[in-house]
């Protein structure tokens, strides 16, 4: 039994089998995903417990790159196995100027042990965007930079820049106002005039093609340079005992917050104050890091062979 | 400045002239059109390494952003490794080099090339050290499978089998690297190190297929049947490299 267990018969079998539900799981399969099934974390045990017979029964023999790569990827295993069963993530929404201690995962809501409130969030362009105006008119199509006051002349009549918005939105009163200093919804109000008439028209970047029917020209609104380069949330976390711990959270700059690690995941462009952070705490992942180092330790004396 | 793309077309065109080169050497067994085709292949690294060097300046980032970047990067890695083991005594590292950069240089021509600037999710240092470990690994497992696949032609796989498991394990262990940073920066980013992305699921499959070719080597899968289970292996390589990224939606969309 033992020889079976530690055998290389048995790594060919696994390897096999993993291959083909790595296939299935990938390619075919658009149910529920296999990973979390028991079946699958059987499999990852007997995984587990070929490497570590086959490295025990061959202790006393072996070279040290041998053990070290087999030990490696049974302490990877173990790791990811205390992860998968010990692992807490959860996605804390914020406004704003409010402080909130609840988040959600599939699993229903959880009362962290501090509460973060979002002073704000930032976002970073690689350049400041720039408006276009294109219109199309005889088969062909021109381009210009919109800027307000600007006159364009196209052969079938005039089109003159009044207003530029980055983010468009309309307050109680029913006024056009700037909602954020980003441009999630930019708009242009321009005065178009043809065949002796004058319209003024709203044109909005996320929403092309409007108008295209009144007009004897088609006329379009958009932004080049628009790539976001970052975007910050800056908090203040407060624990039970009253303490404010400020600090910004981006993408690749988790905060950590006692056992807890907070990442920022998303942003909403019709809200600029709303902020998604994701809160986990995974203590099997200093396992999975001491199974890499051994791993990787494991390879490198295994090419000064 | 010139044009990187100029480079990258002077590049693969040395690469093709060489590939003439060798192939005309071993029809009419003569060794002058070797000696041209080493120097061509010099040449067209010294012209992948300017192109590279220039489109590096003009992005602000490491040339590993897309696909386009990164299968230059790749071609970067594919020359040093032919030369360094023909001087360890391999001349066929050479031929097979010729093949591969032909070939990838060919498909890096139907890739889109625009330029773009890096997504939130890139901005970090790990994508220098997984990018260049992960396209380290796959250089060395395209050698190998070109070296066997010219091997086999010429009847001689036996002869080469410790030249290509030479560079299998170096793959391997680059491979290995790639899996390990991909990690820890998946871990960085957004706190979890394994997700189970259908790119990160293929990298394992491809790690595991890769480990059973070793261990068969050593159950008596050698000569032939060791360049054949190579081939096999990068086959799979090339799935998760371009397979995932056109057929399958993850986290890797990008490149």
């Amino acid at each position: 039994m033992l020889n079976f267990i530690s055998s290389l018969r048995l790594f060919f079998s696994l390897c096999l089998a993993l291959a083909g539900i790595f296939i299935y799981q990938t390619i075919f399969n658009r149910g529920t995903p296999v990973y979390g099934s028991a079946w699958f974390a059987a499999l990852g045990v007997l995984v587990a417990v070929n490497l570590a017979a086959c490295a025990l029964r061959r202790a006393k023999t072996a070279s040290a790159p041998f053990l070290f790569l087999h030990a490696g990827l049974v302490v990877i295993i173990l790791g990811a196995f205390a992860t998968r069963f010990y692992r807490f993530e959860a996605q804390l929404p914020l406004h704003a100027g409010q402080a909130s201690s609840l988040a959600y995962n599939n699993s229903g809501s959880y009362e962290l042990p501090f509460s973060v409130k979002l002073e704000n969030l930032r976002l970073e362009y690689y350049a400041e965007p720039l408006g276009l105006l294109t219109v199309e008119e005889d088969g062909g199509s021109k381009i210009f930079a919109a800027k307000e006051g600007a006159v364009i002349r196209a052969a079938g009549g005039e089109i003159r820049v009044l207003r530029l918005f980055r983010d468009f939105g309309l307050n109680a009163k029913n006024e056009v106002v700037e909602k954020s200093p980003y441009w999630h919804n930019p708009a242009a109000r321009l005065e178009i005039s043809a065949g002796g008439k004058k319209k003024k028209l709203w044109f909005f970047g996320n929403f092309p093609g409007r108008h295209g029917q009144d007009l004897p020209f088609k006329v379009h609104y958009g932004l080049e340079r628009a790539e976001i380069k970052n975007f910050t949330s800056a908090v203040t976390v407060s624990s039970g005992t009253g303490t404010g711990l400020r600090g910004e959270i981006a993408v690749n700059r988790p905060l950590k917050v006692g056992a807890y690690s907070l990442y920022q995941t998303s942003y909403d462009p019709a809200d600029a104050g709303y902020s998604l952070l994701t809160v986990t705490l995974d203590r099997g992942r200093w396992a999975v890091y001491a199974g890499f180092i051994i791993l990787l330790t494991g390879v490198l004396l295994w090419l000064r062979r | 400045m010139a044009a990187p793309v100029s480079f990258f077309n002077a590049a693969f065109g040395l690469s093709l002239a060489a590939l003439a080169a060798y192939s005309a050497g071993y029809i009419f067994k003569k060794s002058f059109p070797v000696s041209g085709a080493h120097l061509a292949m010099g040449l067209a690294w010294l012209a992948l390494t300017t192109g590279l060097g220039l489109l590096w300046a003009r992005l602000g980032h490491p040339p590993l952003s897309n696909q386009y970047e990164s299968l230059l990067t790749l071609l970067w890695f594919l020359f040093p490794l032919a030369f360094y083991y023909r001087r360890a005594g391999k001349p066929e590292s050479m031929p097979a080099a010729a093949l591969a950069a032909c070939l990838f240089f060919g498909t890096a021509a139907l890739l889109d090339r625009t330029m773009r600037p890096l997504m939130p999710a890139l901005r970090s240092n790990w994508l220098l050290i997984h990018g260049l470990s992960s396209m380290a690994a796959y250089a060395a497992f395209a050698l190998a499978a070109a070296a066997a696949a010219w091997a086999l032609c010429k009847k001689r796989a036996e002869a080469s089998e410790d030249f290509l498991l030479r560079l299998t394990k170096a793959g391997f262990a680059f491979l290995t690297l790639g899996i390990i940073t991909g990690a820890v920066w998946a871990d960085t980013a957004w706190g979890a190190w394994w997700s189970w992305d259908p790119k990160e699921t293929w990298s394992l499959l491809t790690w595991l297929a890769y480990a059973a070719a070793l261990h068969l080597r050593k159950k008596g899968f050698n000569g032939s049947k060791f360049g054949i289970i190579l081939l096999a292996c990068f086959a799979l390589v090339l799935f998760t490299y371009f397979g995932v990224n056109f057929l399958l939606s993850g986290m890797h969309s990008y490149g």
